[in-house]
Order: C-alpha cells, then sequence, then structure tokens
C-alpha cells in the first residue's frame, strides 16, 4: 500500500476523513485509525486533461471521482479507453506522478 | 457596522503585459486614485490582494512595495492572498478597516504578472491551491477539477456544449466592447462548434471544456478606493454602496462535497450578502461571475440564486444574460473576455460593476443598473467572497 490511500477513521464516529485532517468533519472528534482506501466503486465523473500539471510527458491524463461501495469519494487516474458515467471500476494502485527523484505512488481505477 | 463607499475604480487593460508587478499595480492605483479625486484627504490603508508573486516574481510584502511606490507612507498597509478569490478577499479586509472605524479611506489594488513564466509553469502555480495529497498528486489541475465538474453537471441538468459556447459568444462580444479586455474579439458558434474547422480552433484542454471554454492567463492590475461615509460627503460624484459581503468555505477536495454538482460555497456567500444588503437576487440589475470555466457562469448563477437549479443554460438559449437582456451577466466580458489575472480579478470585477453604476461603462453600460452582484470564486468553490453593491 502506498501512504497517500490511507483515510482516518474517526474512533467516535467512524467517519472515514480522505484527506485525513486533524478534526472530524462530522463529529469534531479528534482522534483517528488509519484506514486503507480503495475497493470496487461507480465512475461518478471523469475528464481528459491536456492542460497538465508538471511532470507529466503524456499528451493528455485521464483523472476521475468514483463512488466506492463503502460511500467513500476518491480522486485518481482511470485507466479505462470506454469509460461511462456510473461504470462499474475497481482502484489498483500504481506511479501517479514522477517528479524525478521518487515516484508518487497513488489511486488508479480499472474497469471492474 | 460603519457604511463604505466606493468613490474610485480603475484598472491597467489586462492581458500580456511588459510591466513589472508594481508599475502594474501603480498605475491601477493612480487610475482609481484620480478617479476618487480626494484632494488632500490622505489614505490611510493599502491592501493588495495578489496569488502568486513570492513564487513567480520573486517578491513578496506587496502592500509595503505598493505603499513606496505611491508614496504613501505612513499608510497601514498588507497583502491579502486567498487563491483567485485574494481580489474580493483584500477588498473585504478594505471595507472592514472602514467599517470598524479604523480607516476612513482605503486603497485596495489587485495585481498578478503570470505569463513571465511559461504555460506549464503557470498551470502549475495555480494547480498548487487543489489538496495536496488526494488531488495534486494525481495531476490535478484547474482546468480538470472543472471539466470533472462540468461533465458531471452537465449529464445531470441537461445542458449541451452548445449552450457553454453561447456562454463563450456573449462574453466575447461583451468584451470587444470592453477597451480593458485581454480578448476584444467576437466569435461564432460556427467558429467554436459547429463548422468542421471548430475542431482545430477550440481544442480540448479538459473534456468536455474547450480552448472557448476557459479564461486566457493573464497580466493585470485593478484598484478601487474605499471611503467612509464622512469622508464620502465632502466628495463630487456618484457614490457606490458596499450593500453586502458574503464568504463561505467548502472542503478542499471536490470529491468530499456532499453533492459535487452543488456550489454551496457560492450559495451560502450569496445568502449572507444578499441579508446584509437587505436586499433578494430578484432585485440585482448586473452582475460580474467567476467565469474562469463557461459551466461557472451556469452553476453560480444558479448557486446565487439568479436562476433555479438547472434553469440557468435554458435562460442563457433565450438571451437573458445578454447586455441587451433582463438580467446582464459579465458585461466585462468576464474572465473569459477581459482575461483572469488571478489576483486581480475580483476587484477587476468590482471595477467593472462600480463603473456600470456611475453609468460610466461606455459601449457595455447595462441600463439603469442601480443593484449589483459579483461572485469571486476561490480554489475549485472552496472560498467564495459574493458582493452586492449599490448606487446612491
Amino acid at each position: 500500500m502506498s501512504d497517500n490511500v490511507y483515510g482516518a477513521k474517526c474512533t467516535s464516529c467512524g467517519t472515514v476523513n480522505y484527506p485525513t485532517r486533524a478534526v472530524c468533519r462530522n463529529c469534531r472528534n479528534e482522534t483517528f485509525e488509519p484506514v486503507e482506501i480503495g475497493g470496487e466503486g461507480k465512475l461518478l465523473t471523469y475528464t481528459d486533461v491536456y492542460a497538465l500539471a508538471i511532470d507529466y510527458e503524456t499528451r493528455y491524463l485521464r483523472l476521475a471521482i468514483v463512488e466506492l461501495d463503502d460511500g467513500i469519494r476518491v480522486t485518481g487516474q482511470l485507466l479505462d479507453d470506454d469509460p461511462k458515467l456510473g461504470k462499474r471500476v475497481k482502484t489498483t494502485i500504481g506511479v501517479v506522478r514522477d517528479p524525478g527523484e521518487a515516484p508518487i505512488q497513488g489511486l488508479q481505477f480499472v474497469p471492474a | 457596522m460603519k457604511p463604505v463607499y466606493i468613490v474610485g475604480a480603475g484598472m491597467t487593460k489586462f492581458g500580456r503585459s511588459e510591466w513589472s508587478l508594481m508599475q502594474l499595480a501603480s498605475v491601477a492605483s493612480l487610475a482609481a486614485l484620480h478617479h476618487a479625486a480626494l484632494g488632500e484627504i490622505p489614505v490611510d490603508a493599502v491592501v493588495v490582494a495578489n496569488m502568486g508573486a513570492a513564487r513567480v516574481n520573486h517578491q513578496t510584502a506587496l502592500g509595503s512595495a505598493l505603499v513606496d511606490r505611491l508614496a504613501l507612507y505612513p499608510a497601514m498597509a498588507e497583502a491579502v492572498e486567498n487563491g483567485p478569490a485574494s481580489g474580493a478577499s483584500a477588498f473585504k479586509v478594505g471595507c472592514q478597516a472602514i467599517a470598524s472605524g479604523m480607516a476612513d479611506v482605503v486603497l485596495v489594488t489587485g495585481v498578478e504578472r503570470m505569463r513571465v513564466v511559461n504555460g506549464l509553469e503557470g498551470t502549475d502555480f495555480v494547480a498548487s491551491l487543489s489538496q495536496p495529497e488526494v488531488e495534486y498528486i494525481y495531476g490535478v489541475t484547474l482546468p480538470s477539477l472543472a471539466g470533472m465538474f462540468a461533465r458531471l453537471f452537465m449529464d445531470r441538468f441537461g445542458v449541451e456544449r452548445k449552450h457553454l459556447a453561447m456562454i463563450a459568444i456573449k462574453n466575447h462580444e461583451n468584451g470587444a466592447k470592453n477597451p480593458y479586455a485581454h480578448i476584444q474579439q467576437t466569435v461564432t458558434m460556427e467558429g467554436i462548434l459547429t463548422a468542421p474547422e471548430a475542431v482545430v480552433n477550440n481544442p480540448p484542454i479538459a473534456e468536455p471544456l474547450h480552448l472557448f471554454d476557459c479564461c486566457p492567463v493573464s497580466d493585470g492590475a485593478a484598484s478601487v478606493v474605499l471611503v467612509s461615509e464622512e469622508v464620502a460627503v465632502k466628495l463630487a460624484g456618484p457614490k457606490v454602496r458596499v450593500a453586502g459581503i458574503g464568504q463561505a468555505t467548502d472542503t478542499h477536495a471536490v470529491h468530499e462535497r456532499e453533492d459535487p454538482t452543488d456550489l454551496k460555497a457560492v450559495r451560502i456567500a450569496s445568502e449572507k450578502a444578499f441579508s446584509m444588503a437587505g436586499l433578494k437576487p430578484d432585485d440585482v440589475d448586473v452582475v460580474e461571475l467567476h467565469d474562469a470555466f463557461t459551466i461557472l457562469e451556469i452553476a453560480e448563477s444558479e448557486a446565487a440564486g439568479f436562476f433555479g437549479r438547472g434553469e440557468a443554460h435554458k435562460a442563457i438559449e433565450r438571451g437573458e444574460t445578454r447586455l441587451d437582456g433582463r438580467l446582464p451577466i459579465n458585461p466585462s466580458g468576464g474572465l473569459k473576455a477581459r482575461g483572469h489575472p488571478v489576483g486581480a480579478t475580483g476587484v477587476a470585477q468590482l471595477v467593472e460593476l462600480a463603473w456600470q453604476l456611475r453609468g460610466e461603462a461606455g459601449a457595455r453600460q447595462a441600463k439603469g443598473a442601480e443593484i449589483s452582484y459579483a461572485c469571486n470564486f476561490g480554489g475549485f468553490g472552496n472560498n467564495v467572497v459574493a458582493t452586492v453593491l449599490r448606487r446612491e
């Protein structure tokens, strides 16, 4: 697992905060336990972006927001040649950015 | 709260500029100060709005720098950084200084000089406002957040690319009448959507958004002079009252929002601004929205209360938001045509509205404008400032 795909599960109300934060956005409790983020879900929306950030050599990047079956939503890279809103996908972990020294791992989505 | 008035407004032409950051800021400031014609009345405070000078211009402490450039010592001074909402945030800080009685005259100047870096670096500098751990690392840029938002919004409410194009066409038409606009050129539906060459003219930036759905990257500055009632009564010329200001925040990551098509911070900020003003959206005569992407003009106009959910694109079809329509939106050309020097934009919106309310907007004057509204959209909607102005 990559460090980038952990959420913070509130020890009081159980809400998973992703990204992690210092105070639970649901109940304002301040203690959490780490929880792995991932699994199956459906494609909420996506884009092919040509206005790229630095660190990318590709012509475009396919980015998406996925609603996981446990209700958590995540942003990541979509590896699917035939994307459709609502399509079933699952998460994998891969290199999502390579600034030169240490490649960054994160969430990618593939057809379920 | 003591009343606050705008008595002067000025700006530089937006676009690519050879001027330094402080040249831009001082030209806009002097235009506003001359417009205000303060005579011997001193400026008590200077607030500068800017997002990226520390990174792209290697300059910090812009408040002190502008005071020096304008020889306004010993005026109080600071800079405000609030991403793309820096402009209206700085305006709010200036209003607070007068409303609290700490100052009688405040100069608020927004400035950005971002064309000095290449497009890639410019896009990346703005992308640095996204959530670092769960958005930025994936290559998220502002156009990509807008693209994902647009696809979902269009799917849910039946908005088509032609509606986005209608906004671009309208805003270019208005921009062509604005001598301060970055782009002063009209575009046609054929040229950007329906003709075969539209594919070349209007390439994709972040699907479903194309080039003509996105604002240009600009240099520029805009400035207003704010005064207390005690000073306002001594000055000649029309007075524009700051009737209401509202600000609201939302989750940093877009994916965490309960309904990612709902611009909740726009809704709350607008409700607050209208409530402070004792007015409602129906009272407004002219509007400036933060159309960094065409889809945002649609979504913001609904969240601010001018149209019901899923209704704005139908109003656009009917021409209601054109300069000669029921509710002119972005008579300046908006971010789409006037341009988007990030920290200057929120101030430029209020400059345009002050001119509109004073009847000084020339060829793009909205008829009989007495009440106006602006939305300055920071982050991707996670920090929004709404302002209501009224002619007195």
